[in-house]
């Protein structure tokens, strides 16, 4: 505003100036108005730059930092202490956990933590897990065999080839799991006591849901 | 890998068309496997079955046999539809993936349930409906372990271990963190370097930045008129080093010219030169003040320090 007033006249120059400059340098340079576009951004790129970088630091540190102290966990997990796991925890420390529960044979607080393996969408993990949960009831029903008690061996047998056959279905090359569904397989063979037929297949009942809950009688007297 | 296998793929059972009606619309079925020997138990057997129907047949999806348990030693785990022309006829394959349980003490052979497919027709005087039986066919498997293991004193050795968990490795994330800070480090000097911040307060380009320096410099002096002159000398002498000459009030336009990146300052720098000639000139830092404050030189430096970034 002060300036158009100003009895010197430079600015009216000034005014007409900018677009014969503007036409002559577009005309010779083709990359011009890309040009131009990056040095008004220059400075807006700079700052923006080590913004961008320090969070990206941040967050890879934050995060190699978890996985320091989590490796810590299933290393003390391994080694036999009994760790609490949080079920928000990553996957292979639920699985350590798992793992770490099974070799002690305190299978019931296995499961949930299965469910959260299986709602994450991880099949390995699953199958791993349930493998685990299978071996630690094949472990018990060999307890009770070992001691000449039956009856509860029996249907831990045939949940652990349950949960064999839901890790083989999450993963079929799961060679270990195969091998020690055999196991269990031959088990019921060797012990015809057993109800062979009896649900190892994982066919939705809803009538029958409660027949595999051990000690429950079952059959005709 | 599914395509290398169905390459060869070995035909099964080979049903011809029946008697009766259905006759004409389903012609032959086909049931086809990649091989009929040598599977464990949890393997995945695959089979595919091929309808051959009377144009104008679809199959209907209700019919198909339903994923999931088969039998006790049985599932069904995927099964997958598509149709092609075949002359007048059209084939329909099903590609269907079953997975075995079966815990086998010696080789024996095992049979896979038929079922029956439905296709429809939609003709003019209504639907016509005819139905395909995919045969049961079978498959041999074998033993996994020996039939008699030898004896362990425990039972439990004859079962493989849990597994454990790989130890996790932070190192892959914590070098990308420290990569990334080292980027941040040298965005933040680059920064720096572009705003003129220690250590980068003396360089080739930053005239207008070195002013606006001095020209904070100049806060507490008592003498204002000194102040004022030593305020404007330091915009000229940035005017001068950005352009590497003298500019005085008439050399602005061409000045603007060569460097257009300041070309939205001209009102300001035009005000400047004339407050500039009434203080030296006219040797009145009075009036020269009323035409551009101190603080209106310092606006001004700022601005023009900020288009100097993006020169």
């Amino acid at each position: 505003m002060r300036a158009s007033s100003n009895p010197t006249g430079t600015l009216a120059r000034l005014r007409l100036s900018p677009e014969n400059l503007h036409a002559a340098r577009e005309g010779s340079a083709p990359g011009f108005r890309l040009a131009g576009a990056w040095r008004r951004m220059r400075p807006h790129v700079l700052l923006a730059l080590p913004v961008l970088a320090l969070l990206a630091a941040i967050g890879f540190g934050l995060a190699g930092w978890r996985i320091l102290r989590d490796d810590d966990t299933i290393k003390a997990l391994q080694a036999g202490r009994d760790v609490p796991v949080a079920v928000d925890a990553a996957s292979p420390l639920l699985l350590a956990r798992v793992q770490h529960l099974a070799r002690r044979g305190v299978t019931e607080e296995i499961e949930p933590l299965i469910d959260v393996l299986d709602r994450r969408g991880e099949p390995d993990r699953s199958a791993r897990a349930r493998y685990a949960l299978a071996n630690a009831r094949l472990r018990q029903a060999f307890g009770y065999l070992e001691r000449g008690d039956l009856d509860p061996a029996g249907p831990l047998i045939t949940l652990a080839r349950q949960d064999y056959r839901r890790a083989l279905q999450d993963r079929p090359d799961y060679w270990d799991a195969k091998f020690n569904l055999d196991v269990a397989s031959r088990l019921l063979r060797d012990f015809p006591d057993f109800d062979r037929k009896s649900g190892d297949e994982l066919k939705a009942e809803p009538n029958k849901i409660w027949t595999d809950i051990p000690g429950q009688p079952r059959g005709e007297p | 890998m599914r395509r290398a296998v169905s390459t060869s793929l070995v035909p099964l059972v080979l049903a011809s068309s029946m008697a009766g009606p259905v006759q004409a619309q389903v012609r032959a079925v086909e049931v086809r496997a990649p091989r009929a020997f040598g599977y464990m138990l949890g393997d995945l057997v695959r089979a595919q079955v091929d309808i051959v129907v009377e144009d104008g047949f679809a199959i209907q999806a209700a019919s198909l046999p339903q994923r999931g348990a088969l039998a006790y030693w049985l599932d069904l785990r995927d099964i997958a539809v598509s149709q092609a022309d075949a002359g007048d006829a059209r084939r329909v394959r099903l590609d269907l993936t079953y997975q075995t349980f079966y815990a086998a003490l010696d080789v024996r052979s095992l049979e896979v349930p038929g079922f029956t497919v439905s296709f429809v027709s939609q003709g003019a005087s209504g639907a016509t409906t005819a139905s395909a039986r995919v045969p049961a066919w079978t498959f041999t498997i074998s033993p996994l372990r020996e039939i008699l293991p030898p004896a362990k004193e425990n039972p439990q050795d004859y079962m493989r271990p849990d597994g454990r968990v790989a130890s996790l490795d932070p190192r892959p994330t914590l070098f990308t963190g420290l990569g990334f800070a080292g980027l941040a480090l040298a965005a933040f000097a680059g920064l720096a370097r572009d705003r003129t911040w220690w250590p980068f307060r003396v360089r080739r380009g930053r005239a207008f930045a070195a002013a606006r320096r001095r020209l904070r410099g100049l806060g507490g002096r008592p003498d204002a008129a000194e102040a004022y002159r030593e305020a404007l000398l330091a915009l000229h002498r940035g005017l001068d080093e950005t352009d590497g000459r003298r500019v005085l009030a008439d050399d602005l336009d061409r000045f603007l010219d060569r460097h257009p990146a300041y070309r939205g300052q001209a009102p300001g720098l035009v005000a400047f030169f004339e407050a500039s000639r009434i203080a030296f000139f006219g040797n009145d830092t009075a009036r020269a003040r009323g035409r551009l404050a101190r603080p209106e030189i310092a606006a001004l430096a700022a601005r023009l320090a900020r288009a100097e970034r993006t020169a």
